[in-house]
């Protein structure tokens, strides 16, 4: 049996799954402040419908902790030590208002432009004992082509101040960027202690329940992450909200179209979009705080509408509120909501259909409008808003930069398939949403418990990136932060490369357990340069991308409808 | 505030041979440092996509021989039409300025292609230029090429627009390709002083390259009043560059960028791809996007090796001052040269394919008219890489041309579409943007849309 749970920002869904059978279903409002308390108890809840002799063989959360964290200022104070040679002004990195900079740069080839100051690392350390930080990230431009300065760095600081906790960025992630860098790793290190905290709490309980269950962290790619590889990662854990119900739209509709996934929560819509069945990633990595990072994340976008957003007629113009009353009408609430508007114009007689007209008539009344005219309007607003940003996605999509004569001549086009509605509110938007779209909708009965069932049998990913520089026997791999001497590599042609990224591939798999996974990995990058100096060659350098890319575990068969 | 546009197109498919100067690796340091800098992410900068040019983009400054589909690869289509994107992005306000980082270059190719010049099939700025003129109806537009290669094609494009104002600073011609770009190069009879050189010793440096920006081409850009400056940014005047031989830093020309503000610049030559490249493109779009540029240098930058020599200060200052007066002096210069007998000016011309290996004639007549600057009729031979030799007449009516010009021009391609005189008779008509291709021994005539 299977268990997902996904802590939304107001409630907390669970699932039990069985074959083809979800068996039981949990909602139970979150409690921001314990958000572990909450996780557990509807562990319980799901726990105690598995029968005697059945086990659960895997659970799948996705939780909000590192996002609320760093949303409410909760992240540990931590130095943020920059080492970021020239280029931009150091005023461009205004991450932490405890940011250090230390002298030293190395180029993109990895090699030393100008060394470290080793006094300055020192009184640096000292400093930061007299200003009581107890932990530190550091970030070198380039450093994933030449970790030696922020491991000199990790080493000179340790000496002085040996209690210092410090990450290096070069471990977090490997990519170019060193300010998405920067940010993952100060971000990474601010809520490091509360997750390794979390992570112990989980493993504590369920050991005290005697469960043998591998358990998942779901990711922002919708890939999950096994409990104990996100001790290193815990950044890797935001956004899963959005990945669990485009995970869930996946699984209810198990195929390879062009789907619009649109999740109708209480006050907001969050549109995402599944390519050929594979979910489509934001290009620029998560943004957090404001700064964008090196977390793969599915390409969101969210819009202040949902079910329960309030009507209002106000200062001669009838609205849609942003912030909730409560449910809509029908379902007992005080307020109009958008809900109600399509419940009674469509008549779908959702919950009690007069309490939707009684309500809506009163805002009616004071708009001076018939009641179906209101209605009208709320649905074309709320359709128009939908569909005009869906439009703006598959823009943005088609519009993505590229830097090879081939993607420009062979341009991207998106051609929707279905729009799949997530949701207990989808049933009643959705449907108009996909006839403005020209496209069929698409609703499963369990379209409101999708999210938790997403990450019930979202398998999990792995990317690994390979930077090869034959001319100075280079090797850079991420994850793991391995930036090596290799000496085998100088006959190396790009079947080699991609060959050692193979390798690297299955070898981190099998640590994390992807067994399963592994021989359905994708090459999703191959660049090869030859390095002329003179007119001849001197070296190759190779940048391959190999992964196990997002979609649902094997023993996943579907679920009936 | 408007975000700086950026266009990033490296190219990583295309070469023109493995190890020739123009293959996949030029632009990939330069990914490299401008991906790590994270400065797509800027707030400031604005990434834009590529998209392909049409051939009506391209038929409206080349006349390619025999067709479009002869010299020009994708490669050409996409470098050419992310030009139009930037242009484009521009004139409807999404930008403050905008930078193509594009190849291959253009700024060799001429009007007439039999092949390929300098690296260059197509003129990407120029094709932008007609771009801008017929859809946005701009006037006036300024080029400055600050290429170290003297940029023959923009200024023979150009030669007799007085609505161009073309200025090159480069390394003299007598030292470096394609060997022109000589002070005395100052436009055709009806748009003189509009093309101003301003050839270079070897070995100058940031002091007299910014001499000739401050003393010379700012004034110009004063006076001439353009409605769009556009920087022809080659990078190849640094100090690293190994095709040719000038000091020029990348402070230089990031301090370049931000005293011109163009506002669009677009990438040309430049080949020290490890040394300089990385450098100088942070710096141009440092400067364009108004950001602090001080901390950018060269890994093996030190400053007490630019100093400028006074005997070349001395030298520049006498260009600058030549070239000054030439300028202002213009018009006198036109109307000197309207009086002259004869309806048409003729010029006789070779030119050399140093790529392909191609030697070009030409005879080139300007119609000498008293209302505009005149309509051109170039005759073109050539026996092309494949071995093919060409006999084309090109007649070129410029967007500012007169009623009287262009009735006589379409009535002389009429005549010539039916004498057997040539392989090809094409008519370029840059007002009502029709581009006509004529076979007259096929009886054959292709629009090129």
């Amino acid at each position: 049996m299977l268990i997902g749970i996904d802590v939304g920002g107001t409630f907390t869904d669970g699932v039990l799954f069985n074959g083809r059978d979800i068996v039981k279903t949990i909602k139970q409002p979150t409690d921001n402040d314990n958000l572990q308390r909450v996780i557990l108890d509807v562990l319980d809840d799901l726990l105690a419908a598995v029968p005697a002799q059945a086990s659960v063989e895997r659970i799948v959360l996705s939780t909000t902790l590192v996002t609320n964290l760093l949303a409410t200022g909760r992240g540990e104070r931590t130095a943020l030590i920059l080492i970021p040679g020239y280029g931009l002004p150091h005023s461009a990195y205004h991450l932490s208002p405890d940011t250090f900079f230390l002298r030293g740069a190395i180029d993109f080839r990895g090699r030393e432009i100008e060394a470290l100051a080793k006094d300055e690392v020192i009184s640096l350390a000292k400093h930061l004992i007299q200003l009581g930080i107890k932990r530190a990230a550091v970030a070198g431009k380039f450093s994933n082509r030449n970790r030696s300065h922020e491991d000199q760095v990790a080493h000179l600081l340790k000496q002085e101040y040996p209690d210092l906790e410090v990450t290096l960025s070069c471990d977090i992630s490997n990519r170019l960027n060193f300010p998405r860098r920067a940010a993952t790793t100060y971000f990474t290190a601010m809520v490091s202690p509360e997750w390794q905290h979390f992570v112990n709490e989980v493993e504590k309980a369920l050991q005290q329940k005697g469960l043998k269950a591998e358990v998942h962290i779901l990711k922002a790619d919708g890939g999950t992450l096994p409990l104990p590889v996100s001790r290193k990662y815990p950044c890797e854990t935001i956004f899963s909200g959005p990945a669990a119900s485009t995970m869930g739209a996946l699984a209810l509709t198990m195929d390879q179209q062009n789907s619009l996934v649109i999740d109708v929560g209480g006050t907001t819509s969050d549109l995402a979009l599944l390519v050929e069945g594979v979910p489509l990633h934001a290009s620029k990595g998560a943004r957090l705080m404001g700064q964008y990072t090196h977390v793969d994340a599915v390409s969101v976008r969210s819009i202040a509408i949902g079910g329960d957003s309030p009507l209002t007629f106000a200062e001669g113009e009838l609205k849609i509120l942003p912030e909730r009353h409560g449910p809509a009408a029908c379902f007992g609430g005080e307020t109009a909501t958008v809900t109600d508007a399509f419940n009674y114009r469509l008549a779908l007689n959702q919950g009690d259909i007069n309490r939707s007209r009684e309500y809506l008539q009163q805002i009616a009344d004071l708009a001076n409008m018939k009641l179906e005219d209101l209605c009208d309007s709320i649905i074309t607003q709320v359709v128009t808003t939908l569909t005009e940003t869906t439009r703006e996605m598959f823009k943005e999509w088609e519009n993505e930069p590229a830097y090879k004569v081939w993607e420009i001549v062979h341009r991207r086009h998106f051609t929707l398939d279905r729009v799949v509605g997530i949701g207990a509110a989808a049933y009643c938007i959705i449907p108009r949403v996909a006839e403005s779209l020209g496209v069929q909708p698409f609703i499963h009965r369990y379209s409101d418990v999708a999210n938790a069932l997403g990450a019930a049998v979202a398998r999990p990913t792995l990317s690994v990136y390979l930077h090869l520089d034959t001319e100075r026997s280079t090797c850079a791999i991420e994850p793991g932060g391995v930036v090596e001497k290799r000496s085998d590599i100088s006959k190396f042609q790009l079947e080699d490369a991609r060959k050692l990224a193979v390798d690297y591939l299955y070898a981190m798999g099998k640590a994390r357990g992807m067994d399963d996974y592994l021989d359905d990995y994708k090459v999703f990058l191959e660049e090869q340069f030859n390095m002329i100096r003179g007119w001849s060659r001197t070296g190759r350098i190779f940048d391959v991308g190999v992964q196990i890319a997002p979609g649902l575990i094997q023993a996943y068969q579907g679920v009936e409808q | 505030m408007k975000p700086t546009g950026l266009l990033f197109f490296p190219a990583f498919d295309w070469a023109i041979s493995p190890t020739h100067p123009e293959r996949e690796e030029r632009l990939l340091y330069t990914r490299d440092q401008l991906f790590e800098e994270g400065i797509m992410d800027l707030p400031g900068i604005k990434e834009y996509k590529p998209r392909l040019a049409e051939p009506i983009d391209i038929a409206a400054v080349h006349f390619s021989v025999p067709d479009l589909d002869a010299h020009l690869l994708e490669a050409h289509f996409v470098a050419a039409g992310s030009t139009l994107v930037i242009a484009d992005a521009f004139m409807k306000g999404e930008i403050k300025n905008g930078f193509a980082i594009i190849r291959p270059p253009g700024h060799h190719a001429m009007s007439v292609t039999h092949g390929n010049r300098g690296f260059c099939n197509i003129n990407n700025e120029a094709i932008m230029i007609e771009y801008l003129r017929y859809h946005y109806g701009l006037k006036k537009i300024a080029v400055i090429d600050t290429d170290v290669h003297h940029g023959d094609g923009t200024q023979e494009i150009y030669w007799d627009d007085p609505d161009v104002l073309y200025i090159s600073f480069h390394q003299d011609g007598r030292t470096l390709y394609p060997g022109s770009g000589f002070v005395d190069e100052a436009g055709g009879p009806l748009a003189y002083g509009t093309t101003i050189n301003v050839p270079l010793m070897p070995k100058t440096t940031d002091e007299g390259i910014h001499y000739v920006i401050d003393n010379l081409v700012l004034p110009l850009l004063e006076e001439f009043k353009p409605d769009l400056v556009i920087n022809s940014a080659g990078q190849d005047n640094h100090y690293t560059d190994p095709l040719a031989d000038m000091r020029f830093t990348a402070q230089g020309y990031a301090t370049l960028n931000h005293k011109l503000a163009p506002d669009i610049a677009v990438l040309e030559g430049g080949y020290s791809v490890e040394t300089a490249l990385p450098y100088i493109n942070m710096g141009i779009i440092m400067a364009m996007a108004g950001l602090d540029y001080s901390n950018l240098r060269e890994p093996d930058y030190a400053r007490e090796n630019f100093k400028e020599s006074p005997r070349n200060l001395e030298l520049i200052k006498r260009i600058v001052e030549v070239q000054l007066d030439r300028f202002r002096t213009r018009q006198e210069e036109i109307e000197k040269n309207r009086r002259s007998k004869g309806e048409f000016f003729s010029e006789y011309r070779r030119i050399f394919y140093d790529t392909d290996y191609i030697h070009e004639e030409q005879q080139v007549r300007l119609r000498n008219c008293p209302h505009c600057c005149g309509f051109r009729m170039i005759e073109s031979s050539a026996q092309q890489r494949n071995g093919k030799y060409y006999r084309v007449m090109c007649i070129s009516v410029p967007i500012n041309c007169c009623p009287a010009c262009r009735e006589q021009a379409i009535s002389h391609y009429q005549d010539l579409t039916r004498s057997s005189r040539y392989d090809y008779v094409y008519l370029q008509d840059r007002i009502e943007r029709q581009y006509r291709v004529c076979q007259p021994d096929l009886e054959r005539e292709d629009i090129i849309k």
